[in-house]
């Protein structure tokens, strides 16, 4: 497997899996990168779990639970892509492409109205913050990792969605066959690991003492 | 080296260098040699500006009264030189010059995994660098390299965000650097070039490959909070909102222990490489120097806590991180005392490199031993934050670190240029070095054990004596630093051709002209031999 | 690694992750005390394991992908782990004038 082939671009199967080697790394990077923040979540969530409890009331957990389900659906969406361009089929490796775009502004789009919500609401710390009930001082740790946290994942997704409609307007055209597989399998783990991130985020963030 | 009857070397007429004079053939380059020289003369001007802030802090420390510069400015300057000389010339060093240079010659490949990546690595130096002179112009940032909160966030007045800024992003060069050389390792060795044939100078840029990918994502993301925290005046190190400043040093130091790690186990690779040819044997025990590698870089995350023995974190955590800190010397005795036995009974040259590496592994074991000292909990209550703790890391990052890329560069010197440099002067630098930096780092261990805290740019008077012995040394360091700079320099107009094997080393980057044509190898090599098969009983060959 | 893998695969582990969301959502409103949040992190955590092993190919992804993807969670433990042991065993003594508020 180590054996490198004299002229790199003949050997496909070599290309790919370098590519992807490459690209597992990089998601343990922004494995790490996030890290950091769930750190800083579990403890400020642990200082005061009660807090962060009627903090996590305060969020849209339909709006949190459908981006969930919408981001999931584009995971499915852009692993068909990826099969297709392993299988041959060109056109619908381009529609399921646009289809994982799309899925992943809609997903931001769902964001923005609930940050909009929680600017109506006053949630936002140190710029719109007017919360006042009890644990306030948890409820604005709270915002302040929600809004990085998610803020974070946002523009990690909206890379994502540029990167991919990229994609699906490069390869409209059939005339590169032999890098089209690695470029939209790199593509395809950095979108689950975004994915993956969001899974986590969600019950933290959406699901605490949801019984109330 | 052999004396008999060899061919004058010529130099090639073609090589890496020749292919392109432009400004635009360098800048757009993906060839990983002319990155390594672009890496190569932008870390040696960051290297010379923290030297002269450091020049400047010595000069401070002449008199026992702060009568140089303020307080305000002294703690700007050693903010400077550490930051500087860190991120901007310690981490990328060995690793983003001679490592990029050196790697996939050693593994018998053409170029590395991801050469645009490389290029795009080395513009993100370019640009942190940028920001962090403009910064610098601009007034400075006094928090020290370490950032620690609540200061950096909410009561400095200097550039902080700006600094912050710089750092991030000369990060992710390095994340790429890391990111490149462990790909290439796996994928692209030539047919033959197993991993116990490496050169262990590979195996330690691969630990420390590993060590940049890990680490630096934290202190990406909390450079990130502290940025966010000083605009927004609100954030998770704020204790009014239930959040904890020590937070900020777990995470800084899960980053910045293990940095230290990237800073000396490329230094520890190229030892190896050095010793080996000028005692003319082979490694003793290779595959335990390539598993204490491993070792060092893997346990260098578990002991982060030792910077922290004070600053409030539960004594019992304390505890936790004075064994790890124990346990994490052990890989680098066994590298010590593997390379003083290579040297027993070896047939010893004193070139300069060689003086360089017994200079490293000197230095760095006193380095080592005093780092023991710190690690014991009780010992470094009274060591910490005094001037113990600047001799200890500075022993392993100048006395080991810088020694081992000094000696490095003029050990692959003759491969990178094709030229050789006069040994002579390459022997007096190298002497003037080792006692400048002896003269300066010395007796600060004393000054330390007496008390006198780091950060502060006035001092009690009678530890003047300490502290001028120190200045002195300082200034014979500066002559020694800058005299490789004027001979090296003259080499490249007058040295002479020197052929593709000056040192007869074995390793495969020895067998390619020098300096390499653009594809490195002529035909891809095939590897049949064990790593470093010198042969004792002919030390010549 | 010459054919892909049946479009089922992915379908099934999209329906499996749409149930796991389900779960996970329906499980929140019953108060289960601190079986909530363990449950929560419980069902993520095999979300991700759906996603990475038939998503991202883990499946058949060489050995040496594996052990970086497990390394990296790994070494996260490590950030949170030693971090955890000056957190769990810190004795906080609020001085009264900073007694935070809602205690």
């Amino acid at each position: 497997m180590s054996a490198r082939p004299d002229v790199v671009p003949v050997d496909v199967p070599w290309r790919r899996e370098t590519a992807s080697l490459g690209m597992w790394i990089f998601l343990a990077t922004e494995v790490m990168f996030f890290g950091v923040l769930f750190l800083a979540y579990t403890h400020a969530r642990l200082a005061d779990p009660q807090g962060f409890a009627a903090a996590s009331r305060l969020t849209h957990e339909w709006l949190g639970t459908i981006n969930t389900a919408i981001l999931l659906t584009s995971s499915l969406t852009m692993a068909l892509a990826v099969r297709s361009g392993w299988a041959g089929h060109r056109a619908l490796v381009i529609r399921l492409l646009w289809a994982t775009a799309f899925l992943g502004a809609a997903f931001i789009a769902v964001k923005l109205v609930e940050y909009r919500l929680e600017w109506r609401d006053g949630l936002v710390p140190a710029l719109h913050f007017t919360y006042s009930g009890p644990h306030a001082r948890a409820v604005q740790a709270f915002f302040f990792l929600y809004f990085v946290m998610t803020g974070v994942h946002a523009v990690h997704l909206t890379i994502g969605v540029a990167l991919v409609a990229w994609l699906a307007l490069r390869d409209r055209d059939p005339s590169h066959p032999v890098r089209r597989r690695e470029t939209a399998e790199c593509l395809g783990l950095y979108w689950h690991f975004v994915d993956g991130i969001w899974i986590f985020l969600y019950p933290l963030i959406y699901l605490v003492e949801l019984w109330r | 080296m052999s004396a008999a009857a060899i061919p004058v070397p010529t130099a090639p007429r073609e090589s890496f260098l020749t292919e392109g004079y432009t400004i635009a053939s360098w800048l757009t380059t993906r060839d990983h040699k002319r990155i390594a020289i672009l890496y190569a003369i932008a870390i040696t001007l960051f290297f010379f500006l923290g030297g002269a802030a450091a020049a400047l802090i010595r000069i401070e420390l002449v008199t026992p009264r702060g009568d140089l510069v303020t307080a305000d400015t002294y703690n700007k300057l050693f903010t400077i030189h550490g930051v500087v000389m860190v991120w901007f010339f310690l981490i990328p060093s060995i690793p983003a010059t001679l490592g990029n240079f050196l790697v996939p010659l050693m593994i018998g490949s053409r170029e590395v995994a991801f050469p645009r990546l490389n290029l795009l690595s080395w513009y993100i130096y370019v640009l942190g660098g940028i920001f962090t002179v403009a910064m610098l112009v601009a007034g400075g940032v006094d928090t020290g390299w370490t950032f620690y909160t609540p200061f950096s966030t909410m009561f400095s007045n200097t550039h902080v965000v700006w600094a912050a800024a710089g750092v991030f992003i000369v990060g992710f060069s390095s994340i790429l650097t890391g990111l490149n050389f462990i790909v290439t390792v796996h994928r692209m060795r030539a047919p033959g070039m197993t991993w116990f044939r490496l050169p262990l100078f590979v195996w330690a840029l691969y630990a420390t490959s590993l060590i940049l990918v890990l680490a630096t994502p934290v202190l990406a993301m909390t450079l990130t909070l502290i940025v966010i925290e000083r605009v927004l005046h609100i954030g998770i190190f704020d204790p009014a909102l239930g959040g904890d400043p020590l937070l900020f040093q777990h995470l800084f130091w899960f980053y910045s222990h293990p940095a230290v790690y990237i800073m000396v186990l490329p230094a520890m690779g190229v030892v190896s490489e050095m010793i080996t040819c000028f005692a003319r044997k082979r490694i003793f025990g290779y595959r335990f120097m390539a598993y204490a590698i491993l070792g060092i870089a893997a346990f260098g995350f578990l002991v982060w806590g030792h910077h922290m023995f004070v600053s409030g974190q539960s004594v019992y955590a304390g505890m936790v991180f004075s064994m790890l800190s124990m346990m994490v010397a052990v890989p680098s005795a066994i590298k010590v005392f593997n390379w003083t036995a290579t040297l027993y009974k070896g047939s010893i040259v004193f070139t300069a490199p060689m003086l360089y590496a017994l200079g490293f592994v000197g230095l760095f074991t006193i380095g080592g031993m005093t780092g023991i000292y710190l690690a014991t909990l009780a010992a470094d209550v009274h060591l910490t934050d005094t001037y113990f703790v600047i001799a200890h890391f500075h022993s392993i990052m100048v006395g080991g670190s810088v020694m081992a890329y000094l000696g490095g560069i003029h050990y692959w010197w003759p491969k990178i240029t094709g030229r050789r440099y006069s040994e002579a002067w390459g022997r007096v630098a190298a002497i003037v070095i080792f006692f400048g930096f002896n003269l300066t780092f010395f007796p600060q261990y004393l000054l330390g054990y007496l008390g006198m805290p780091r950060r502060y740019h006035e001092y009690a008077p009678d530890l003047q004596v300490l502290n001028v012995l120190s200045s002195g040394g300082a200034s014979i360091l500066a002559v020694g630093y800058l005299l490789p700079l004027l001979y090296l320099g003259w080499s490249l107009f007058k040295g002479p051709p020197a052929g593709p094997n000056p040192w007869n080393a074995k390793g495969l980057e020895w067998t390619t002209d020098s300096p390499p044509p653009k594809e490195n190898f002529r035909e891809p090599p095939l590897v049949t031999e064990p790593p470093y098969a010198y042969d004792p009983e002919h030390p010549e060959r | 690694m010459n054919s892909p893998p049946p479009v089922r695969v992915y379908i099934l582990t999209w329906l499996a992750l749409m149930a796991l969301l389900a779960a996970t959502f329906t499980l929140a409103h019953f108060r289960l005390g601190a079986a909530n949040t363990a449950v929560g992190l419980a069902i993520a955590a095999a979300k991700v394991a759906l996603v990475g092993l038939f998503f991202m190919h883990l499946r058949r992804a060489s050995a040496l992908i594996a052990i970086f993807a497990v390394a990296t969670l790994f070494w996260l433990a490590i950030l949170f782990g030693l971090s955890g042991t000056d957190y769990a065993t810190r004795r906080i003594a609020p001085a009264p004038w900073s007694a935070p508020e809602g205690h």
